[in-house]
């Protein structure tokens, strides 16, 4: 896996004052990073600018302000470069009356690869989807849609990887099998960029981060340490049981909650510590007699959690 | 097998998959070989019928139609449903894109709609006929529909409502427009098809009596083509992709 030739202080990808704009909403606005090597996470709650961001590097968005650099050359000047890119946009882009196979050999065609069909055969059974292999896209899952972009964008061993949102859909088992090529390919020397807006994702597959909220680099760097600055912001938890009243009483008793709000059967809690809420909150519902329906922490406090990154910049 | 050609083979097999391609073939061939049938048997002069059936229905309704059913279909239902980039993230010029979505939008129209003139001439005639009629009908459609591929393919990468314009130019400009205005035949692509045919039947064949020369139907029909082509490459080269 190479690239095109450039001298080996150039980055990877470089975007350089990048901003873009519709009529007067700003999308992303002077956006500056670069990648090397390795896997880089972009981390963000949605409508954050990841896939602007994402599609401007893949040369499908043109910047309204700044400069997107490829191996230290711009993309739409020169389409070679798609040679050494491999993409998995966003959203379900496949041809449903193709089948795994022809799907992921029409890319290793269009790469203009000597032996398209090996070439596709090794893409697919990379992403386990070997089995699924002669079956119709239409028929397939949401996952198994996903990874056979995945294997699309990997035909021809791609020197960078962009994938945005790539878990969407896959099982907890495809899941973890997904990460694991991920770290792979990454490790390779291959560059990969990762969108997503969770956080436990990005903390499985990256060591390095970028984190956008409302278009602006909010932090970027080692995960762990802005994991720890996240830590200090207080999280949403949504629960749903019988005896939610019983419920919160026993969680307003732990160090690491800030509050707890009942409505109901449902009951909002803020806590310091997610980790410790979950490890907490079973063992609570079975000495109160409590039966957990639902737990989710909110999108919404993600993005709170995004701010507050930003509010101490 | 070199990229563009991968990609010109994979855009026929779209436009031309499964019951698409038989439906359109049915609706282009029936009103062009049952009415031929029934001529057939009957007191009338076969050219004259043939001429007539092509200028009154080829021309105005089933050429604009089918190409630009085609040409719209072909990259630009692609780019708003999002699966063009399966195609654009790739080492291949935005030029060699379009012009092999174009071509694939030709080759299909011309699919459908030549093998429908040529049975319907054959079975009025009850046999090959006046052949210079059948070859000004072959290459009439042919430049037809070069142009408005080229034009359908321009307008799926300005509007959402493509082919709903496209007719409209058709039916509205070219049909209603035209004939009150005879000037604006030099903006008509029905008018250079008509020119072509002229310019063929001029060595034998019905009279065929047409508001643009066959060199200027020619040369606009030729200029239009290009002319759209240039804008439509333009225009996906600065577009951004959905």
């Amino acid at each position: 896996m190479s690239g095109p030739a450039a001298g080996a202080d150039v980055p990877v990808v470089e975007l350089r004052r990048f901003s873009k704009w519709y009529g007067d909403v700003v999308a992303v606005a002077d956006l500056s990073f670069e990648l090397w090597p390795g896997v880089t996470g972009l981390l963000g709650p949605n409508g954050a600018g990841k896939t602007t961001t994402l599609k401007a590097i893949c040369g499908l968005l043109h910047p309204s302000q700044g400069e997107v650099l490829l191996f230290g050359r711009p993309i739409q000047r020169d389409p070679m470069l798609y040679r050494a890119i491999g993409v998995v946009p966003d959203g379900d882009r496949l041809y449903p009356r193709l089948t795994v196979r022809s799907y992921v050999r029409l890319h290793a065609e269009l790469q203009g690869l000597t032996d398209p069909g090996a070439a596709a055969d090794r893409a697919i059974a990379e992403v386990d989807m070997g089995p699924l292999a002669d079956r119709r896209l239409k028929g397939l899952s949401k996952g198994e849609r996903q990874r056979t972009k995945v294997a699309g964008a990997i035909v021809h061993q791609p020197a960078l990887l962009i994938l945005d949102e790539p878990m969407t859909g896959m099982d907890p088992g495809q899941r973890a099998r997904f990460i694991e090529l991920i770290r792979l390919i990454g490790s390779a020397g291959v560059t990969v960029l990762v969108s997503s807006h969770i956080l436990g994702e990005v903390e499985r597959l990256a060591s390095q981060i970028l984190v956008l909220v409302s278009g602006r680099l909010a932090a970027s760097g080692d995960y762990h340490a802005i994991r720890d600055l996240m830590a200090d912001q207080p999280r949403t938890v949504m629960v749903k049981a019988d005896e939610a009243r019983r419920l919160a009483i026993g969680l307003i008793a732990l160090p690491s909650t800030v509050a707890v709000e009942v409505d109901g059967d449902a009951l909002r809690a803020r806590t310091r510590s997610v980790d410790s809420f979950a490890t907490a909150l079973p063992r609570l519902a079975r000495d109160q007699g409590a039966t957990l329906r639902e737990v989710r922490t909110t999108d919404e406090s993600l993005e709170q959690v995004f701010r507050y990154l930003v509010g101490r910049r | 097998m070199n990229r563009s050609l991968v990609l010109l083979r994979f855009s026929l097999g779209q436009l031309l998959a499964g019951r698409r391609l038989v439906l359109i073939a049915l609706l282009v061939a029936l009103p062009l070989v049952v009415p031929a049938v029934f001529a057939a048997g009957a007191d009338i002069d076969p050219a004259t019928f043939t001429l007539e059936l092509f200028r009154q229905l080829v021309l105005p309704v089933l050429l604009p139609v089918v190409t630009l059913t085609f040409a719209t279909s072909s990259l630009g239902s692609e780019l708003r449903d999002g699966t063009a980039t399966n195609l654009l993230l790739k080492p291949i010029p935005r030029a060699a894109v379009l012009g092999a979505k174009y071509l694939a939008a030709v080759v299909s129209s011309l699919v459908v709609l030549l093998p429908a003139e040529a049975v319907g001439h054959v079975i009025v005639a009850g046999g090959l006929g006046s052949t210079d009629l059948l070859a000004g009908m072959l290459l009439a459609t042919t430049v037809g529909a070069l142009a408005y591929c080229a034009l359908g393919v321009l307008l799926s990468l300005l509007m959402a409502r493509a082919l709903l314009v496209g007719l409209a130019y058709a039916l509205l400009w070219e049909g209603a427009v035209v004939s009150v205005a005879p000037s604006a035949a030099s903006l008509s692509i029905r008018g250079y098809t008509e020119g072509v045919l002229a310019a063929v039947l001029g060595g034998g064949g019905p009279e065929l009596t047409t508001r643009l020369g066959p060199v200027s139907a020619t040369v606009l029909a030729a200029v239009v083509t290009l002319a759209a082509l240039v804008l439509a490459v333009r225009r996906l080269e600065r577009m951004d992709i959905p």
